[in-house]
């Protein structure tokens, strides 16, 4: 069926630009050929202009990885438009189990002790201390209802947003995604402070240098208020 | 009878498990407790030497684990008590000698006809290690007061919550009085609030140990030392009675240093 009245593919002016929305019930192929033929019909529209950004919106379509770049690939060879964005309703099993493990928070009673790691996918409170030589590692935030002696990595995959919290904060190091914080070896610093007095949380503050900083668990929320405007 | 196996434990090496095993054993059998005592640090065996009954060794517990001879066979018994006897471990094996099966079948066999069965583990988190806390219900874990010997206590408490075994208890071994600590010794309390365990006695550091272990005379037996009243006391806590931690584990000077330690006003 090549005689399809031209209704698979629509593109659409929208406020943020131009949208192409393609029917998701005809087969992919089907799809792709007529996607074709429209960029090449409408290769006027967007051969002299400045370069458009355009968002695909695939509808109830699964659209596996290689499909997604077929796609690209047809829009992108017009040289004038740029794809902003592959939207499709539709995700694996596998891929929303991932969104919900990353949405959860994982808690675990006990003592994170030397030698021990304990890795989650989305945020972990942990009821009890983490000893010298224990490490924490989540993908979303840390929480410690106790003493974090030892190791805490936040933002595994690269949420720099992520923040550590402790009831008590002496940590030998925190990572929040790639940006790091060591407390001072004992040879540089005899006494061993904790890095803020009373429950605090690490966040990662600068723009062009990164840093962890500080601050009282009750500023917490303001934090999580401003982060979620970015 | 059916006794207890408890496995005294560390990580680290040279923290005292050897002399705690064998003074632990000595105080119970001076409460008249019948003891055995199993040495499992294969390849480095120094119980024999610390209890001093090196010299009557003939078969050991690897014999006794392939079966070259039966396990009463190889213990060595001590004269000067009722009843304490050594399992001593092989000196020119290493610790894949035995494996945790042929542990248990041993600590089984003993099980009946002794009240405690204490095993001396050695230092590491290894095979040896395995083998030691196969056979035990119970576990002491010792540490001295510093930084590294505590983080190592902590890594062996985390591998023992894995085990089908009890929640360990803490000797703090080697403390000594504020007067003379320095640099890197932590408090009792701090090294209790770290491992969050329940603190089964302390030891003071103390040269009679030393001394003692020199030749071949377990310290518990010397009445008039501060380390070997400590060890009675934890015997006694073995046996069920409610010692208090401090009030008589000292003669009075050293008392009042001790609660300047725990910060107990006087
Ligand atoms: N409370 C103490 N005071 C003084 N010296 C001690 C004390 N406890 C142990 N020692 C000494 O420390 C050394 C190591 O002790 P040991 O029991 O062999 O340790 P481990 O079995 O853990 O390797 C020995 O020389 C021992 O005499
Ligand atoms: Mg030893």
């Amino acid at each position: 069926m090549t005689n399809n009245n031209g209704n698979y593919v629509t593109i659409k002016g929208t406020k943020e630009g131009l949208t192409i929305v393609l029917n998701d019930q005809c087969s992919f192929h089907e799809l792709l050929e007529e996607l074709k033929k429209k960029i090449e019909r409408e290769q006027r529209l967007f051969e002299n202009g400045p370069q458009v950004e355009v968002r695909v919106d695939a509808g109830n379509r699964y659209l596996s990885k290689s499909h997604e770049e077929e796609i690209t690939e047809v829009l992108n060879k017009t040289g004038s438009v740029r794809v902003h964005e592959v939207h499709s309703n539709v995700m694996t099993k596998g891929e929303a189990q991932e969104v919900i493990e990353k949405a959860t928070v994982t808690s675990v009673t006990q003592i994170v002790r030397s030698g021990q790691v304990l890795r989650k996918t989305g945020d972990i409170l942990i009821i009890g201390d983490v000893n010298p030589g224990g490490v924490v590692e989540a993908t979303g935030n840390i929480y410690v209802i106790g003493a974090l002696k030892g190791i805490a990595r936040a933002g595994t995959e690269g949420e720099s947003h992520a923040v550590v919290c402790a009831s008590v904060m002496i940590p030998k190091q925190i990572s929040i995604s790639d940006t790091y914080f060591y407390a001072p070896e004992k040879h540089e610093k005899q006494e061993q402070k904790p890095a803020i007095e009373g429950p605090g949380y690490a966040y990662v503050t600068g723009e062009e240098y990164k840093a962890i900083a500080f601050e009282e668990t009750k500023m917490l929320g303001h934090y999580l208020r401003s982060v979620s405007y970015t | 009878m059916v006794g207890e196996a408890i496995v005294i434990t560390s990580g680290k090496g040279g923290v005292g498990k050897t002399t705690t095993s064998a003074n632990i054993g000595t105080a119970l059998a001076l409460q008249g407790q019948k003891v055995c005592l199993i040495d499992t640090d294969i390849g480095l065996r120094n119980l024999d030497v610390v209890m001093g009954l090196e010299n009557r060794i003939i078969y050991d517990l690897v014999d006794a684990a392939e079966g070259r001879c039966k396990v009463q066979q190889a213990l060595i018994r001590d004269k000067r008590f009722d009843c304490l006897h050594l399992l001593p471990a092989a000196q020119t094996k290493d610790k894949s000698a035995v494996n945790p099966e042929q542990m248990q079948e041993i600590v089984e066999t003993l099980r009946p006809e002794y009240d405690f069965i204490l095993i001396d583990c050695p230092a590491g988190i290894e095979q040896g290690f395995k083998n030691a806390v196969s056979g035990a219900d119970k576990a002491i874990v010792v540490t001295t007061p510093d930084t590294a010997a505590v983080r190592d206590a902590d890594r062996i408490i985390g591998l023992l919550e894995n085990e089908d075994i009890e929640p360990p208890k803490l000797v703090v071994n080697r403390v000594r009085s504020d007067l003379s600590r320095e640099g890197n010794v932590l408090d009792v309390e701090d090294v209790v609030a770290t491992l969050a365990v329940d603190l089964l006695g302390m030891i003071v550091d103390e040269e009679h140990v030393l001394k003692a272990a020199h030749k071949g005379e377990p310290i518990a037996m010397n009445p008039n030392s501060r380390a070997s009243l400590g060890y009675r006391n934890i015997a006694r806590r073995l046996l069920g009675e409610s010692v208090p931690l401090m009030a008589v584990e000292e003669k009075k000077s050293f008392f009042s240093k001790m609660k300047s330690l725990f910060g107990i006003k006087s």
